[in-house]
């Protein structure tokens, strides 16, 4: 009975052999998962990249949407969204080397100092390889040229910022004008017929006001530099400032046309009045402002103003105008000997990188290239926000922009709408500096410009020379 | 004699001397209870203090833009401070002028509304509240209210000032010419802090010496020039070497009002503003650090001289507090 019989002993050796076969299936399925798993869990681990943007509220969700878009498309990558970011925080987490793998920097102004300091990793090699994007037949001409700095291109585009002429239809009409001024003499002419004075000599209405400070963004005297088709900088890679006649002619512009039109040929008079004019000038960001008051009847702006010219104080795209003010957009003027540029105006992009110290820069690439990409998300940004993508593709632009913003689009397609080229100046520096001597040009602190100009491009050069 | 009497009064008695023997044990135990009660001192000066101290003066000889490390460049920061940057001058132009100008003046004008504020023999609790309140306005908000009540077109002061008869009243703010003026009015309006100072020393002068004066046909000039202007020097010298450092470390409300008005022309551009934007402007921690730590040295040349100063015209009742 101990040995029990044979069939028993036959059954008993099957079982066994088939228990061992199954052990050793089960021990190898268990080693191949573990192994398996463990892959997978070190492939999680490394494949994750983090998303720092400025965004938050609507954005931030129309922004997140196009992140799951691409964590849908490359399964296994794990996309951290971070919203309401400023640059500097980002900068500082960069420098402390626990930076983001991408930043996005909202405007265009800081690319040089991004590109030149490292603080964004050059793309030229990503961008040129086999997961790489054909800028050119990509992006707009301004987006392309937005992104680049020295040779070296550390950023892709997002939406654009356009900054455009804007005319007050009504103002014009009454004044005999059926169409905005083309160049900058029918600007001076414009804006004699439509300026008026109280009985004090005060400005009352003005036609147009080229002055530094007059809700310009800090950006006048680049929107001036647009109008003349003035240079940045030279073949030589050195400023242009003094090298480039054109600034000293479009200084000399603003000089006579201040004289001409507010001071009855006398530039000082002219100055001091304008000077108060601006100081009575109405809030920004409202019903008071002066183009929406009719105090001032030609300027030039962002087109993220349009929405509230349009609507008063509503910030939303709206599909009919409902403001007062009866208004148009179109290109800046420009001067006599730049007719090739009428049509264009000021266009700069938001930007974004891949931070220097990105432990995962291949898939940062992925997840950058997506978002700059995705006509989705352009499409919507615009219907939102009214930004024009940087895309070309058509299916990037919403369908139902309203027909009175249309212009917006034309300015920022045309071939000779740029921002200027950037270089490592810092916080952009060279635009500061400009802008500084407009406003004393205009006050009548600087006597020669073209010396002015002189040591301006010299200060551009030391500081370009200091940060490379 | 007298402090070695004073402090053998105060030293611990042996055990079982009296009702101060276990305080003596209190005392003995705590060193580490000390350390523990100061540490949050401690690692805040550590820390926040000596460690970003130590560290600028490392950087003011390099070159850092904040990502690359930093390069070390010697003396080339202090020599691109002295011969090359015009806004270095500029802005130390600017705050010398401020500090001339302002500190004389909020001194006087302190110790005038110190002064008339003794005299009202009623309700002089609410009159030294009301003067008091616009120092507690915070820095940022006040200046906004003065660009406004400014504002050379529609503000309410050169409204009035239109209104008596000025016809070109100046733009303030937005004028070079007399945007630091601006400024200075907008200090002396928040004088309320120095003018308590003042109050309490105005008070402190004892009543005695004026009755002294009196008797002896004292005139009240005279009264003021030999007795409150000694009995005040104290609290002048407090004011002048707090109004020197203040001075120099000037930054909000020019930072605000410069903002405000878009102030292109550099008129309201001081040394601290010119570290603010080379730091996070230009994004040159180096030179920043470099134009902070020359910043310390003016300060404490100026700080020196005056203290060198002082024991010629402070009068201590009881002696200088450095001699």
């Amino acid at each position: 009975m101990a040995e029990g019989p044979a069939w028993i002993c036959q059954m008993t050796g099957e079982n066994m052999q088939k228990k061992r076969l199954f052990a050793s299936f089960a021990v190898t399925a268990l080693v191949a998962g573990s192994l398996v798993a463990t892959t997978s869990v070190a492939t999680a681990a490394t494949r994750s990249v983090t998303v720092w943007s400025p965004y938050k509220g609507g954005q931030l969700e129309m922004w997140n949407a196009a992140i799951k878009r691409v964590e849908a498309e490359n399964p296994g990558l794990k996309v951290t969204s971070v919203g309401s970011i400023d640059m500097s925080k980002s900068v500082a987490a960069i420098n402390a080397g626990n930076g983001p793998d991408i930043s996005v920097s909202n405007g265009n102004g800081n690319l040089g100092w991004f590109c030149g300091t490292g603080a964004w990793q050059k793309l030229n090699v990503l961008i040129a390889g086999k997961n790489g994007i054909d800028m050119k037949s990509t992006f707009t001409p301004s987006a392309v040229a937005s992104s680049i700095s020295n040779n070296n291109r550390c950023a892709l585009p997002l939406y654009s910022e356009v900054f455009a002429f804007y005319w007050n239809k009504d103002a014009l009409a009454k004044a005999g004008y059926t169409k905005p001024p083309k160049t900058t003499t029918e600007l001076l002419e414009y804006s004699k017929k439509l300026t008026t004075f109280n009985s004090d000599r005060s400005i009352k209405t003005a036609g147009f006001v080229p002055w530094a400070g007059y809700y310009g963004f800090d950006m006048d005297s680049m929107w001036l530099g647009q109008m003349f088709g003035a240079k940045w900088y030279g073949g030589d890679q050195n400023s242009a400032f003094s090298s480039d006649p054109k600034w000293a002619k479009a200084f000399n512009w603003q000089k006579d046309f201040i004289a001409k039109v507010y001071g009855g040929g006398d530039f000082e008079a002219g100055s001091k009045l304008l000077l108060k004019f601006v100081a009575a000038k109405g809030g920004e960001w409202g019903t008071d402002h002066d183009f929406m008051t009719g105090r001032v009847a030609m300027k030039w702006d962002a087109n993220w103003m349009a929405p509230m010219f349009c609507t008063g104080d509503d910030w939303t795209m709206a599909e009919k105008c409902t403001s007062k003010v009866n208004f148009g957009i179109t290109g800046f003027p420009v001067s006599p000997d730049n007719l090739g540029a009428y049509g264009s105006g000021v266009v700069g992009q938001a930007q974004m990188g891949i931070s220097k110290g990105s432990k995962n820069v291949k898939d940062a690439w992925i997840v950058m290239k997506a978002l700059a990409t995705d006509t989705k998300l352009a499409a919507a940004w615009d219907a939102a926000n009214g930004s024009p993508s940087s895309l070309r593709d058509k299916a990037a632009r919403p369908a139902n922009q309203p027909t009175w913003y249309l212009p917006i689009y034309e300015v920022a397609n045309n071939q000779k709408s740029a921002y200027h080229i950037l270089k490592n100046t810092g916080h952009h520096l060279e635009e500061a500096l400009l802008q500084n001597l407009m406003a004393s040009w205009q006050n009548g602190d600087t006597a020669n410009i073209k010396s002015a100009l002189s040591n301006l491009a010299q200060e551009v050069n030391q500081i370009i020379s200091r940060n490379s | 004699m007298q402090l070695t009497n004073v402090m053998a009064s105060l030293s611990p008695r042996k055990r079982g001397e009296g009702a101060l023997a276990p305080a003596r044990r209190k005392l003995k135990i705590p060193y580490l209870f000390i350390f523990l009660c100061m540490s949050p001192w401690l690692f805040g000066i550590i820390f926040f203090t000596a460690y970003p101290m130590v560290t600028s003066f490392y950087q003011a000889f390099t070159k850092f833009n904040l990502i690359d490390k930093p390069e070390w460049v010697g003396l080339e920061n202090f020599n691109r401070m002295l011969f090359e940057d015009s806004d270095f001058w500029l802005s130390l132009k600017n705050t010398v002028w401020i500090a001339a100008i302002s500190i004389p003046l909020r001194i006087a004008f302190a110790m005038f509304t110190a002064w008339v504020l003794t005299k009202p023999k009623r309700g002089s609790s609410i009159y030294r509240t009301i003067f008091f309140l616009p120092s507690m306005v915070p820095a940022v908000a006040a200046t906004m209210v003065f660009t406004y009540i400014f504002n050379p077109a529609y503000g309410p002061v050169n409204r009035g000032l239109e209104a008596v008869g000025v016809n070109e009243p100046p733009f303030w703010f937005m004028d070079p010419k007399w945007s630091k003026w601006g400024l200075i009015l907008l200090g002396l309006w928040g004088i309320g802090d120095t003018m308590i100072i003042y109050l309490a020393g105005l008070l402190d002068v004892p009543k005695s010496l004026y009755e002294a004066a009196s008797i002896e046909g004292a005139s009240p000039w005279q009264s003021f020039r030999y007795i409150t202007l000694p009995m005040m020097t104290p609290v002048i010298f407090f004011s002048f070497v707090t109004g020197v450092i203040g001075s120099f470390q000037y930054f909000t409300q020019a930072y605000v009002a410069s903002g405000q008005v878009n102030d292109y022309s550099h008129a309201m551009y001081f040394y601290a503003s010119h570290i603010y934007f080379t730091a996070f402007r230009a994004y040159e921690m180096g030179y920043a650090s470099a134009l902070a730590w020359v910043l310390l040295v003016i300060t404490l040349v100026c700080t020196l001289i005056i203290l060198k100063t002082q024991k010629r015209w402070v009068h201590y009742p009881n002696g200088s507090l450095f001699k």
